[in-house]
Parts: structure tokens; C-alpha cells; sequence
């Protein structure tokens, strides 16, 4: 029987190719900005400008968490349909 | 990769097909950056805890480097000072004002050097440009100005010391 999933994702074969370019596009961005954090953090902290280091490091911190939770998003691969519960007589004659 | 037909037992080992190996999943890449976000925050992490908690220790006292009369106007003079391997350069100022800097570019640690008659140090590696005054940026790649000495003179002798905190570069 087919899920209403599968129906969609039959009705809209680009869904899944255009969500994980949106999700790698935010990923990358976010990428983006820890690097420029970072060099930024660097460059004080060598100029003895020590403040800006730990906003910086927490900014760059919530970063990696927003990615690493924006992950579970990811489409699935194909996955083989699990079976919730085991099947038996009953269920298949009633 | 090899693809010798003749002996294929070592594929029995190695069961990766070559366009497995070559080709990223795009879920694969997305997981990836996370991990490279990951190290980012990391590298970030280090770097203010290193600031905060362990930081680079200044001169210490007070530092022979030479006689006034060694280092003539325009000229200058590089130096080490004891325990450390980090070069400086002291530069009499055509004006008469002695300056001491670190001789690295803070852009990419080249050697710097001090241009005659300009009142600039030069970096030859991407023409960064110092104030030979002030130390500070006058043009090109470095981000920060150039680390600095106190010069102290005690009669002909020339001594370099820490800067002070807070310390006007003027």
C-alpha cells in the first residue's frame, strides 16, 4: 500500500533534491560565518583584544548547534519500510 | 586506481567500487560540513581559552642591545633578546627617536625591514606597509600593527624593555 509520503514524493520527484540544497546552503553559510568568527577571534586575541573571544567562541558554538540539529532534516535515504508490529494470522484473515 | 583484469583477488578484499569511492553523497557532504562547523566552534574554543587563560609572556626586564653611537640616523639594528627566539629590529629614526618592533609581518611572519629616508618599514612578501613611528598599518594585507618594545636610553647605552599597558603608540 502506498503512504501518503510516497505519494508525494512521487507527485514531486525535485522535493527531496531542492530540500537538501536548501539545507547544505544554510549549512555552508553557516560555515561561512565560523570561519570569518574565528579569524576574527584570532586576529584580536593576537592584537590582546581578549573580549571579543568568548562571545565569539559561544556565536560560533550556537552556530554547530543550530547545523548539527538542522541535520535531522535530511532527507532519508531509501529506506527499507519497517514493520511495526509482527504479523499474524489474525491480521492477515480479519 | 589499478585495473588489472588479470589478478582480481585483491577485489575480494577491497569490495569498494571505484565510483563508490570517487563519488559524495550530497547527505554525506551535508554531514560533513556539520563536522567541519564542529571544528570551527573547536578551533574557536582554543583560541579564547588560550587568550583568556594562557597568554604569551612578555618581555621581562630590562635588555641590552647596543651603543648609540653603533647605529647610525636611518640605520638599524637586529637583536634577540636571551631566552627568545623572536628577531627584532631597532631603527633609529632619521628625527632622532629610537623604535623597537618585532622584525614579523603580522600578516605572514615575513621579515620586515626598515626603508631609509620613508619613515616606513616595508614587508617585501605582499608590500605590506608599517608607520616606522607607530608601528602601525599603512598599507596592504597585515591586520594588526607591529608588536613593539620600549626603547629606554641610559647614557650611550640603548636598553628595550615591555611596553607598558595601555601604552600611547605615539
Amino acid at each position: 500500500m502506498s503512504t501518503f509520503r510516497e505519494g508525494q514524493n512521487q507527485a514531486h520527484p525535485n522535493k527531496t533534491s531542492t530540500l537538501i540544497l536548501a539545507l547544505i546552503m544554510v549549512l555552508m553559510a553557516n560555515v561561512s560565518i565560523q570561519i570569518w568568527l574565528l579569524y576574527t577571534t584570532l586576529n584580536n586575541a593576537l592584537a590582546n583584544n581578549k573580549d571579543i573571544a568568548f562571545p565569539a567562541f559561544i556565536a560560533s558554538l550556537v552556530l554547530f548547534l543550530i547545523g548539527f540539529f538542522w541535520l535531522y532534516y535530511l532527507p532519508g535515504g531509501i529506506k527499507s519500510r519497517r514493520i511495526k508490529k509482527k504479523v499474524t494470522l489474525n491480521d492477515i484473515y480479519h | 586506481m589499478a585495473t588489472d583484469t588479470k589478478d582480481n583477488h585483491w577485489k575480494e578484499d577491497f569490495p569498494i567500487q571505484q565510483l563508490e569511492s570517487s563519488q559524495v553523497t550530497r547527505r554525506d557532504f551535508a554531514k560533513f560540513l556539520c563536522l567541519v562547523s564542529g571544528g570551527l566552534a573547536a578551533g574557536t574554543g582554543i583560541v579564547a581559552l588560550k587568550a583568556n587563560y594562557f597568554p604569551e609572556e612578555k618581555v621581562k626586564g630590562e635588555h641590552f642591545v647596543c651603543k648609540k653611537n653603533e647605529i647610525p640616523l636611518g640605520g638599524t639594528r637586529t637583536f634577540v633578546i636571551e631566552g627568545s627566539t623572536i628577531p627584532y629590529v631597532l631603527i633609529h629614526l632619521e628625527d632622532g627617536q629610537l623604535r623597537a618592533y618585532e622584525q614579523k609581518c603580522t600578516h605572514l611572519s615575513c621579515a620586515v625591514f626598515y626603508k631609509p629616508k620613508s619613515g616606513q618599514i616595508e614587508c617585501p612578501c605582499h608590500n605590506g606597509l608599517f608607520d616606522a613611528l607607530t608601528g602601525e598599518v599603512l598599507a596592504g594585507p597585515p591586520p594588526r600593527p607591529l608588536p613593539r618594545l620600549d626603547v629606554l636610553m641610559k647614557g650611550e647605552d640603548i636598553f628595550v624593555s615591555a611596553l607598558p599597558e595601555n601604552h600611547n603608540r605615539t
